[in-house]
């Protein structure tokens, strides 16, 4: 096989991979954090990018204003979420069944509202969305590629950096290991939970930039296309592994970029969704690596996984 | 006229397939999404037997309708191992997927459907014999479905939906159980998919995706899950309030959207503010509540 081929896909694939990789870590971070599957992630994804869209094309605002707006309406969105959904839904010791329901529905209020607001054709955030290339070697390197992998790398180093260096970032850690226990050291799991959303959604408007920079997005595509990708990701990751989520959905993103050697286009989908049903079934814990080669997890993370909500959610 | 009889006949068949999903998601405490898929499955599949292979349309039903129920054992035999949060994903791993392979393959007719399916009952009182019909199976199904969970199986189910570990020290198999309450509620989803199927006489796949798990969702949450006319309730108002809406006259483009606006922020009230639906009662056994016991 053509060596230049094969670092052309595998460079693709990395580019790619930032949006996924991105909204991947949002989704494990609130399934770390706050235990919930957050499928009303594809709603707030929504709200960025039709936020961004306005901003953008619409309003024809600069770069930067535009992201702040996005980011502004996008973190609304999220702490109203926490505040005035979950907040009450675990108050409430709602069962798996209650979360699932309204996380879905909001998620398609938000598809239908944009539905309604902007049409059913697909948007790009920029007017053209084909990006000058520069050759390196035998690879093609478009500027949105070098822009979305610094963006990632950037925002997964300061994540890092706020989970690590942070109390707020601590006192995340404690409230995703033991709320009971982070709440009797004098935690605010509240605010740990608001904080957890808000970071998401940082993240959130950075992956929706970068979707509408690259390809046009259909309303239903954060539902139907991110989220999907998200789910498997999470849970070969192993549930409560922030960023071994993302590094999946890098791995995930280049595999699907080689699959199209192998398998018709058409069915690389088919694939994504088997996996769902394989992981689930085969690996509920994730995939276990030997403890010498395993990155970025919590020492306890594979003996104690997340159970997601309080009742009668296991395995 | 028609119109009328046409909405009528949705209404029964989504009276079924409610009832089906009751069974599953609010008797047996089984967070599945993929009931949609066995619609279609019971719908796909009796239609191509009438086509393809001949088979009479009653034959090709009653046929529909336990491919469903083998689809469905397909299914739960593996998924079942898991629950909770596991259940939903696995089952929408395994809607997504068939979907898309209705989608992608050649002999469902693909992405633009299934067209020219032969009719269950033909000549001038097509409409009128069909309402007939459709309306008695929806009744057998909801009377059936009431006999069997307030029945010792049922209270057998309601045991197992409370608490699986005291149910098995008992000696008793929540497997089985759980195979069991699947099979029944896919075979109804089955069967109103094949009459769905012979009397609109066209399917496509974008019928069945997570679109469809939402509204299956809203006419059992809203009606009142774990109840034995909730479903009932929420199919009928599910299906006559969009015809409604259709009456404002309003664009195709949004009129879809609205539809979707106005259900999923029906869902989303009745979630916060009446949780345990139109026909749950306080009193009531039922609601979303109902499989942690607590009503």
């Amino acid at each position: 096989m053509d060596a230049a081929l094969i670092a052309q896909l595998a460079w693709t694939g990395l580019a790619s991979a930032s949006f996924y990789c991105l909204s991947a870590v949002a989704f494990a971070l609130v399934l770390k954090v706050n235990r919930v599957w957050n499928f009303a992630q594809a709603g707030v994804m929504v709200v960025a990018y039709y936020t961004l869209y306005l901003a953008l094309r619409v309003a024809e605002m600069p770069l930067l204003p535009a992201l702040a707006t996005a980011l502004a309406v996008t973190l609304a969105a999220s702490w109203a979420l926490e505040r005035h959904a979950f907040h009450v839904l675990r108050r409430r010791r709602s069962n798996v069944l209650t979360y699932f329901i309204f996380t879905i529905m909001f998620a398609q209020c938000a598809i239908y509202l944009a539905e309604l607001v902007f049409g059913t054709e697909p948007k790009t955030l920029a007017v053209e969305i084909v990006s000058p290339v520069s050759m390196v070697g035998p690879i093609a390197v478009s500027e949105w590629d070098v822009t979305a992998i610094v963006l990632t790398v950037a925002l997964m180093v300061a994540l890092h950096l706020f989970m690590e260096r942070t109390q707020a970032g601590q006192s995340l850690v404690a409230v995703a290991d033991n709320p009971e226990l982070a709440e009797a050291y004098g935690i605010d799991t509240r605010r740990a939970y608001v904080i957890a959303m808000l970071l998401a959604g940082v993240l959130i408007v950075a992956c929706m930039y970068l979707f509408g920079t690259k390809a046009a997005l259909f309303p239903s595509t954060p539902l139907t296309q991110l989220i999907v990708f998200n789910v498997i990701a999470t849970i070969l990751a192993g549930l409560g592994n922030v960023f071994a989520a993302g590094a999946v959905a890098v791995i995930l993103s280049i595999v699907q970029a080689f699959s199209i050697l192998v398998i018709e286009s058409k069915w690389q989908a088919l694939l994504a969704y088997a996996l769902i049903f394989v992981a689930i079934l085969l690996f509920p814990r994730g995939v276990v690596l030997p403890r010498r080669v395993r990155l970025f997890r919590s020492p306890d993370a594979v003996a104690a996984p997340v159970v997601a909500t309080p009742g009668k959610a296991d395995t | 006229m028609s119109y009328v009889y046409t909405v009528a006949i949705l209404t029964a068949i989504n009276v079924i397939l409610a009832c089906g999903y009751n069974v599953i998601l609010g008797y047996g405490g089984l967070v599945s999404v993929a009931h949609p898929v066995f619609f279609a499955i019971g719908g796909y599949g009796s239609a191509m037997l009438a086509m393809h292979a001949g088979v009479p349309v009653p034959l090709a039903i009653i046929a529909g309708t336990l491919i469903s129920v083998l689809a469905s054992m397909f299914v739960s035999v593996p998924a079942l191992r898991v629950s909770g949060d596991y259940l939903v994903i696995a089952t929408l791993g395994f809607q997504l997927g068939i979907v898309h392979i209705i989608n992608s393959v050649e002999i469902t007719g693909g992405a633009n459907g299934l067209t020219h399916i032969p009719s269950l009952v033909e000549g001038a009182w097509r409409r009128e014999g069909f309402l007939v019909l459709v309306v008695l199976i929806a009744c057998v199904s909801v009377l059936a479905v009431h006999r069997l969970m307030h029945g010792p199986y049922g209270r057998a189910i309601t045991a197992m939906r409370n608490d699986e570990e005291a149910f098995a020290t008992l000696g008793r198999n929540p497997v089985r159980i759980k195979i069991t309450i699947v099979a029944i509620g896919s075979g109804l989803a089955g069967l109103a998919g094949a009459l769905y199927a012979h009397f609109y006489q066209y399917l496509t796949p974008e019928q069945f995706g997570i679109f469809a798990s939402a509204a299956l969702l809203t006419m059992v949450v809203v009606g009142g899950a774990a109840t034995t006319w909730g479903p009932v309730v929420g199919a009928v108002l599910l299906t006559v309030l969009p015809e409604i809406v259709r009456f404002l006259d309003l664009p195709i483009a949004v009129l879809g959207p609205l539809q979707g606006v106005i259900f999923t922020a029906l869902v989303i009230f009745f979630i916060f503010w009446r949780q345990q639906g139109l026909m749950g009662g306080r009193r009531a056994q039922g609601g979303l509540d109902a499989w942690t016991g607590r009503t």
